[in-house]
């Protein structure tokens, strides 16, 4: 014991040095991933993944695992991360000199721990990874920082709407709309068929961004727009500002009043839409609805979100994960090879799109796979199409994570806050954290 | 000291009773609702008794896994932070009012400056020096941790009750022959149980509640505790709300137990017999 | 020792400890284990936190160990902004509410468990337990759910319809003081009940026998008695309630509109949500500066309260 006592003092005082920046953990910035481990080279070798808890299924996971091992040898040590201050446990892992050295990351949190050297370059291996197929820019853009690659994708999520059949048919409408006129006019005849106060005839809670990226993408509108290396909020152009408008009478019109200042979790919009408060959600899946009411699956549509334009459909926000590899990972060649067994058809394919009904990582494989994909996830394919990614900067996280983005939304739906000041001083918001150094 | 007087007596009840139902609503409103079957969690009309009662919600809460490694980890850390931090608040806080010595006062108002610092920010300098003490990854770096984190308050609160007992009543036990160890155990720690009892509780809670230095200090997966197990009700596509409820009730649980134990000891340790000895 | 009660009655400062005024190593030996502690968990941390203010600490020299000094670059970018005014009056004025509501509602219970029954108190310690118990993240989820604007029992039972509580600025700080003194209030009434039930029933029948009534026993036994415990529970109160942040950053995240974004909420935003430690170093900084500024008349007094030295 004593012993021990002594030895933390010494490493206190040794560490005195290191918090005045005259030494370091050896800190230079780490040279690029290049090498693929080759077959039988990991045998007798574990890697260690973080997973995501809820984005994978065991199933899945499992999938990948086996490719991986078939390909090098080695044996994947799995654990399941959970999303409550992740970011912060992804700093601190990556900071520690044994990393994990696989880590799933949501797509528009990579640029954080890309551009402040967390992560490897994997630059070198794009190509033999991708197998000349097209990763979704939304996936990519994010993880690629000046020009260098740091991450490869693993799944995609995109959103449409979730609709009931039965409550839609009892209104009288029998078949999804092809217009954004032919679609607010099946909700009024909705509305008036359902006069419950609690009832939404689509359930779009206030706060909820995702749903309120796209009225202003599909008016033509941008949250930021980059000019060299400087990034630019753009929430004041008239284009956002009618995308804006439109959010909010859509939002008003259609959804509960108490809904207004509310982010989907709480309730939770499946339970909201199991429960049968709603004709319609916009989400990204139909497995958590099932999940808590397996016995609507016959009940359940989806189509995109029309545009406001004939024929087009909204421009959906496109949500997913990457798989990145730590730069401190002693295990870098294994993990690369791992990075290739999760984006390889084979995976893609059968596991991401077949098992879990993710969509798949590129625009071949979308194509490839639509035709086999059930009815239901056709429309989240077809939505993958018109995807937007969010601004591609580190400050992206930011925006995410200190609920400013959430306010903003939320703010215009009530009313609080009249929509050209919230765009203004969210602008200014954008401004500074997407420009904030690292 | 009222009890003769009768109406006051009454309103005095009837207050704590209408306190109580106020206070113990929410509580209440959890257990009820953890009780409820998924499907009846929203309902315009609140239902006010559980039925039809389900049990799925805990059992699905108690099947999540790694439930058993966590539980484990958290009665680990929580019985020895607890332990641990009433003793050396006891040697401190008797240090700080049975002496008088340079430093002292210092070291009180340090105690209690620590207090003030804004929570988030110390996380991170908190962990890089885990880390040069490489005692990240284990139990006795969270130990240690949640100790210095209760330390100040305890100490704090049993000097307050230290201060209440009157030297007099040592020194006279001392003159009756009795030893310094049996003045402490006989005389001292009966008088200051309600302090140790209200200085466990807090530290039990903070031990036990505890997420992010949890969750930020441990790597390993088998190494969490249960507040962890807690956050895996809500996920990025949707909150399992009523495993999150009947989860929190089973973890509120061994709290109320916890204190509901020795707040009979509370009881006897405060008797006015005690002080006479 | 039946006589030394006695004698010791009613004038509880008389009753306060003489310390032993001789020099000896003891007390430090009694202190050091709660000094190391300390000092490694909280000590040496606390030195790289004001080191981190001063120097541009973000992610990459988190990765590389790399810092750069930049002198008081952070104190002005914190300390630059117009909000910052008006947000320091919005901290104060809630601190200031949930403390005082936290004390007046926790030394009322306190007492009056003192004057209850013993079947009635321990019901009324029950609740209390039962409050305390419930993990933080569970009662901030439980109140969203309380207060649901279409689901909550809370609107049904006022008649509210489907009113948000979270959407105006007056309600939005109601409903997180609430929260805030529905969790505190077990620690403070628990704390000075404890207090309370140390003074030695004597003194009381002492009091009693010259004839004092409920009112001079309560001012000149319990007041006194309890002074220590009462200004420890205040001054901790108020540092815990300047504090607040989980409980308002999941109910309303500081809005409507910024409505409740205080200190803490402010300098999460503005720092630790975007990884910049450098500026949540300065931040905490000058909060706990600021802090202690407020309460240092008090902590003084805390100190010397009950030396009778």
């Amino acid at each position: 014991m004593h012993r021990r006592v002594s030895a933390a003092l010494a490493a206190s005082v040794a560490l005195a040095c290191t918090a005045t920046a005259c030494g370091g953990d050896g800190g230079t910035a780490s040279t690029p991933a290049a090498k693929i481990a080759g077959p039988g080279s990991g045998t007798g070798k574990t890697l260690t993944v973080w997973y995501m808890d809820g984005d994978l299924s065991d199933a899945a996971v499992k999938a990948i695992n086996t490719e991986f091992t078939k390909a090098t040898g080695a044996s994947v040590k799995v654990q399941i991360q959970e999303w409550d201050d992740i970011n912060t446990k992804i700093t601190t892992a990556l900071a520690q000199n044994d990393p994990p050295d696989v880590l799933e990351i949501g797509n528009t949190d990579v640029p954080l721990f890309a551009a402040a050297g967390g992560l490897s370059d994997i630059s070198a291996v794009q190509k033999t990874m991708a197998q000349g197929q097209t990763w979704l820019p939304g996936l990519v853009g994010p993880a690629t920082v000046g020009g260098r690659l740091y991450a490869a994708p693993l799944f995609a999520a995109e959103r449409a709407v979730v609709y009931n059949k039965k409550i839609w048919s009892k209104a009288g409408v029998t078949k999804p709309p092809a217009t954004f006129a032919e679609f607010t006019a099946d909700l009024d005849k909705i509305k008036a068929a359902n006069p419950a106060p609690d009832f939404s005839a689509f359930y779009m809670p206030g706060q909820y961004w995702f749903g309120g990226v796209q009225f202003v993408w599909d008016a033509g509108g941008e949250l930021a727009t980059k000019n060299g290396d400087k990034w630019t909020g753009a929430l004041e152009s008239p284009q956002a500002q009618r995308g804006l408008a439109a959010w909010k009478q859509f939002q008003n019109t259609y959804s509960t009043p108490a809904s207004r200042n509310l982010f989907n979790l709480t309730p939770d919009y499946n339970a909201v839409f199991a429960q049968e408060k709603t004709a319609a959600i916009l989400n990204t899946s139909v497995n958590s609805i099932l999940k808590i009411k397996p016995s609507l699956k016959g009940q359940l549509g989806t189509f995109p979100l029309p545009g406001a334009d004939a024929g087009t459909t909204q421009p959906v926000f496109l949500g997913g994960s990457d798989l990145g590899v730590a730069a401190k990972s002693p295990n870098r060649a294994l993990a690369l090879a791992y990075l290739k067994a999760a984006t390889s058809t084979a995976v893609q394919t059968s596991a991401i799109a077949g098992i879990d009904g993710w969509t798949p990582v590129s625009s071949q494989l979308i194509d490839q796979t639509a035709g086999s994909r059930p009815e239901l996830f056709k429309a989240f394919s077809f939505a993958a199409k018109r995807s937007v990614a969010t601004p591609a900067s580190p400050g992206w996280a930011t925006i995410e994570s200190d609920k400013s983005l959430q306010a903003f939304f939320g703010d215009i739906s009530t009313g609080k806050t009249p929509i050209a000041d919230a765009a203004k001083s969210f602008d200014q918001h954008l401004n500074q954290a997407l420009n904030a150094s690292q | 000291m009222v009890r003769r007087v009768r109406p006051a007596r009454v309103a005095l009840n009837t207050g704590a009773v209408l306190f109580c139902a106020v206070w113990m609503f929410p509580v209440y409103w959890m257990v009820n609702t953890a009780l409820k079957p998924t499907g009846d969690t929203l309902s315009p009309t609140p239902k006010f008794l559980p039925f039809p009662m389900s049990l799925a919600n805990f059992a699905d809460a108690v099947r999540k896994p790694h439930f058993a490694d966590y539980l484990v980890n958290s009665v680990i850390v929580t019985g020895v932070v607890v332990t641990l931090s009433v003793v050396v608040a006891f040697l401190a806080a008797t240090a700080l009012t049975r002496f008088r010595f340079f430093g002292r006062r210092g070291f009180l108002i340090g105690i209690m400056v620590i207090q003030m610092i804004p929570g988030p920010a110390l996380l991170i300098p908190l962990f890089l020096s885990m880390k040069s003490l490489n005692m990240l990854d284990t139990l006795i770096g969270l130990i240690v941790t949640y100790s210095a984190f209760v330390l100040p308050l305890t100490i704090w609160v049993m000097r307050g009750f230290l201060h209440g007992v009157p030297v007099e009543l040592e020194e006279a036990a001392m003159v009756d022959g009795a030893s310094r160890f049996t003045v402490i155990r006989k005389v001292l720690l009966p008088l200051v149980m309600p302090g140790i009892i209200a200085a466990s509780v807090f530290s039990f809670i903070v031990a036990w509640n505890d997420y992010i230095y949890a969750y930020v200090m441990m790597k390993d997966q088998s190494r969490y505790t249960l507040p962890v197990w807690l956050a895996s009700f809500s996920t990025n596509i949707g909150t399992d709300y009523g495993g999150l409820i009947a989860g929190s009730t089973l973890f509120a649980l061994p709290i109320v137990v916890f204190f509901m134990l020795i707040q009979r000891r509370l009881v006897v340790g405060m008797t006015a017999g005690a002080v006479k000895g | 020792m039946e006589t030394l009660a006695a004698r010791a009655t009613v004038v509880p400062e008389a009753a306060a400890p003489r310390a032993r005024r001789r020099r000896s190593a003891l007390p430090y030996v009694l202190l050091a284990p709660a000094a190391l502690v300390l000092a490694l968990v909280i000590g040496y941390p606390l030195v790289r936190l004001v080191l981190i203010s001063f120097q541009d600490y973000g992610l990459r020299a988190l990765f590389s160990g790399r810092t750069r000094w930049t002198g008081f670059a952070n104190y002005t970018a914190v300390l630059h902004g117009d909000e910052i005014v008006p947000m320091l009056v919005r901290t104060a004025l809630v601190c200031v509410a949930m403390a005082g509501g936290t004390l007046v509602i926790g030394t009322g219970v306190a007492l009056a468990m003192r004057a209850l029954g013993r079947r009635m108190r321990t019901l009324v310690t029950f609740c209390l337990i039962a409050a305390w118990a419930v993990p933080n993240v569970a009662a901030t989820m439980l109140w969203t759910w309380l207060f649901q604007p279409t689901y909550g029992v809370v609107n049904w039972l006022l008649r509210l319809g489907q009113y948000d509580w979270t959407a105006h600025t007056v309600s939005a700080l109601l409903l997180v003081w609430l929260l805030v003194v529905w969790q505190s209030v077990p620690f403070v009434a628990l704390t000075l009940y404890a207090g309370l039930s140390q003074i030695p029933g004597d003194y009381y029948e002492a009091a009693a026998l010259d004839g004092a009534g409920y009112w001079t026993r309560f001012r000149v036994i319990t007041v006194p008695f309890l002074r220590p415990i009462l200004l420890l529970v205040t001054v901790l109160s108020v540092i815990w309630d300047f504090n607040v942040f989980n409980q308002i950053w999941l109910l309303t995240g500081g809005g409507p509109d910024g409505g409740t974004t205080t200190l803490v909420v402010w300098s999460f935003r503005r720092a630790f949500a975007s990884q910049s430690y450098g500026q949540g170093a300065a931040i905490a900084v000058l909060a706990t500066a600021l802090l202690t500024a407020l309460t240092s008349y008090y902590v003084r007094r805390l100190v010397r309260a009950g030396e009778a030295w």
